[in-house]
């Protein structure tokens, strides 16, 4: 991959830097990228103007990307591509180690991944001022992840039938006392962080703990309510409230909206207990040669317009209340998804340290159990 | 004596030399094979021998190679030796369920016309031409709650039937996925027999059940302990399939070394895990030799 780089906004060029282009264009530099050295290149959002010219390659989810983000970038930024491979993990080891292989530019990362890989030392930080656009970003989330940009979180409540459950549930203190009532039609997340951090709020302690005693009550909390689960489920977890096999969930914000809109007698929690939510952004990695590439874009997918399409195309809760206008009504107006008042009661997940392996022998030792 | 003294003929020579172009042309034959085992699986199998010995530091992801046994001593831990016995019981429990499946299928193939035979083995491993993934997903919709299974079953027995998510789904499950593997070697066991065999049997009075208890079991039996391995040892370290199937709440050990390499990251003890394993499958198959030539002499 060949960069070239210098300030487009020059008129004058140094004769080094000019005999440096020519020796890229000896070595087969695209003209265009060559030309866009040479123009002035901005998002039109108050961008830095540094040249930009290569590909950065992002590990990402599979289509969590607005869907004319990245068509709409390389028009603007002739030469510059954004290539995105499908291999981003769900699991912090597989994340951290994505990121030590030297493969990527760029990642997608949850805040507890993005700890451990800020203690190694492999994140680059980011000079913010040339992604002026993280000023559209609320300062909940970008406290909540500081070492690269936001781009959507998921809350842990709870999904329910009122219709088959013949009662409110308004927090997690109701679900463990229903569930043997509703043995068997009751389901869980298979997510350590965000089963164990929930479990964790019910016994009223912080979802990020990292004291034995509580993890080990937290352990029991889950075993003793296991009998009655149907199911720890990682993907459609909520989707047997639709049919009523599954008259109580665990389950992420984006999903139940996602069931509400098939089945309108689901109803969402905010736990009064508190939730804990996983966020989620894109971080540089220190070794990438296209470091400049990297914050351009980043700058560029939060323009409000760019970050409502990934919103549109994805359909999560979304962090920046400025692509509001931009975004379908039945996101924008879904109050599981939008991001109000009840952000405040969220406690977002990070890294645990060296307790990291406490909590993978525990959860292992309630799916065993 | 002159003879034996007198330098080799031009015959000798060029049989000497064809001999050695033999043995060349037959190790240059072997050697891609070699070759591949020897870089995709003896390497690997080192490789993972030599990380069970080390320590992780779980937040750098560093592995320092310090020759501890102590990732041994953690597989004697209660929440690992249990997940053990239940991996070896759904793996026994699901073999036997292929055998007894199985052989009655193999048998009736063999029983059949060419034409007819051919186009049964084919509907036996057709499903393997789909992606493993897809048919056992398919077996989600099956099971659920308000699925086929559970119609069904209200509709004979007026009950519902929860399978889903249950052992009993994940033993489905292998037994589903498995079963061609315990078909073919039986097959091909009971194809070999000369098909006058039975019929002297029955000359002689032996009734079906008889018949098969004293003539295609025992003809069958190389088959079927070909059948028991190849099922038996996969089975045995399965985690597909009681991931999607179990509902999350059933733990194979499979599931634990997979997490291990790919939630936790800790290679040393993943190693160590699955080193473990293949050394406890190992006495198994090495037990199951030493009887197999008194059980195929029965």
């Amino acid at each position: 991959m060949t960069q070239v780089s210098g300030n487009a906004g020059d008129s004058v060029l140094t004769r080094r830097e000019l005999l440096r282009r020519g020796a890229a264009l000896g070595v087969g530099v695209p003209t265009t990228a060559l030309l866009d050295a040479c123009t002035s290149s901005s998002s039109g959002s108050g961008a830095s103007t540094t040249s930009i010219a290569g590909t950065a390659v992002m590990s990402n989810y599979p289509s969590w990307m607005g869907s004319h983000v990245v068509a709409d970038f390389e028009r603007l930024h002739r030469g510059s591509h954004i290539k995105q491979v499908s291999s981003a993990s769900s699991s912090i080891a597989g994340t951290v180690q994505q990121l030590k292989s030297g493969t990527y530019d760029f990642a997608l990362a949850d805040a507890s991944a993005t700890g451990q890989a800020v203690a190694i030392g492999i994140v680059a930080p980011l000079d913010w001022s040339k992604i002026p656009n993280i000023k559209f970003v609320g300062q909940g989330f970008r406290q909540g992840f500081p070492h690269g940009i936001p781009t959507d979180y998921g809350k842990v409540g709870i999904g329910y039938r009122p219709d088959l459950v013949g009662e409110k549930i308004s927090s997690w203190h109701d679900v463990w006392r229903l569930a043997p009532k509703f043995s068997g039609k009751v389901v869980f997340i298979d997510i350590d962080r965000d089963c164990m951090g929930s479990t964790l709020k019910y016994l009223g302690h912080s979802g990020n703990s990292t004291v034995p005693s509580q993890l080990k009550a937290c352990k029991d909390a889950l075993i003793g309510i296991k009998p009655h689960l149907q199911a720890f489920l990682n993907t459609n977890v909520g989707q047997g409230l639709q049919d009523g096999s599954t008259v109580i969930a665990m389950d992420w914000d984006y999903d139940v909206a996602l069931n509400k809109q098939k089945q309108p007698k689901i109803e969402w929690v905010f736990p009064a207990e508190g939730m804990v939510a996983y966020i989620e952004g894109w971080i540089a990695v220190k070794s990438s040669r296209h470091l400049p590439l990297v914050e351009t874009f980043m700058n560029f997918a939060l323009e409000p317009k760019q970050y409502a399409d990934f919103v549109n195309t994805t359909g999560t809760a979304y962090v920046e209340s400025a692509a509001t206008p931009f975004i379908t009504k039945a996101i924008a107006d879904n109050p599981v998804l939008r991001p109000g008042q009840a952000v405040a009661n969220v406690e977002y997940e990070h890294f645990l340290g060296q307790a990291t392996a406490l909590w993978t022998t525990i959860w292992q030792e309630v799916k065993a159990a | 004596m002159v003879a034996a003294s007198a330098p080799p003929g031009p015959g000798a020579v060029s049989g000497c030399r064809l001999r050695r172009r033999h043995r060349v042309l037959a190790r240059l034959l072997v050697a891609p094979s070699a070759a591949w085992t020897l870089v995709f699986f003896v390497a690997p199998l080192v490789l993972i021998t030599v990380f069970s010995f080390g320590r992780e530091n779980l937040v750098t992801f560093n592995i320092t190679f310090g020759w501890t046994a102590a990732n041994y001593g953690a597989f004697g831990g209660s929440l690992y030796l249990g997940t053990l016995l239940r991996s070896l019981d759904l793996s026994l429990g699901t073999t036997l369920g292929c055998a007894l499946l199985g052989l009655p299928l193999a048998y009736f193939i063999t029983r059949q016309r060419p034409g007819v035979q051919r186009l049964l083995l084919a509907g036996v491993i057709v499903p393997f031409w789909t992606s493993f993934l897809v048919r056992t997903y398919s077996w989600v919709n099956l099971l659920q709650s308000g699925g086929p299974v559970d119609r069904l079953a209200h509709g004979l027995t007026g009950h519902h039937v929860e399978v889903l998510y249950t052992p009993t789904s994940i033993a489905i499950g292998i037994v589903y996925s498995y079963l061609p593997l315990m078909v073919l070697p039986i097959y091909v066991a009971l194809e070999r027999v000369n098909p006058e065999l039975y019929d002297a049997a029955a000359d002689l009075g032996a009734r079906p059940w008889r018949q098969f208890r004293r003539v295609v079991l025992p003809l069958a039996r190389p088959g079927l302990i070909a059948g028991i391995i190849i099922v038996g040892v996969p089975a045995m370290g399965e985690y597909v399939i009681p991931e999607i199937l179990g509902g999350g709440k059933t733990l194979m050990i499979g599931n634990i070394i997979v997490s291990e390499f790919l939630d936790v990251g800790n290679y040393p003890f993943g190693s160590a895990l699955a080193v473990s394993l293949m050394t406890i499958l190992m006495i198994m198959l090495f037990a199951l030799r030493r009887v197999q030539p008194a059980l195929e002499a029965r």
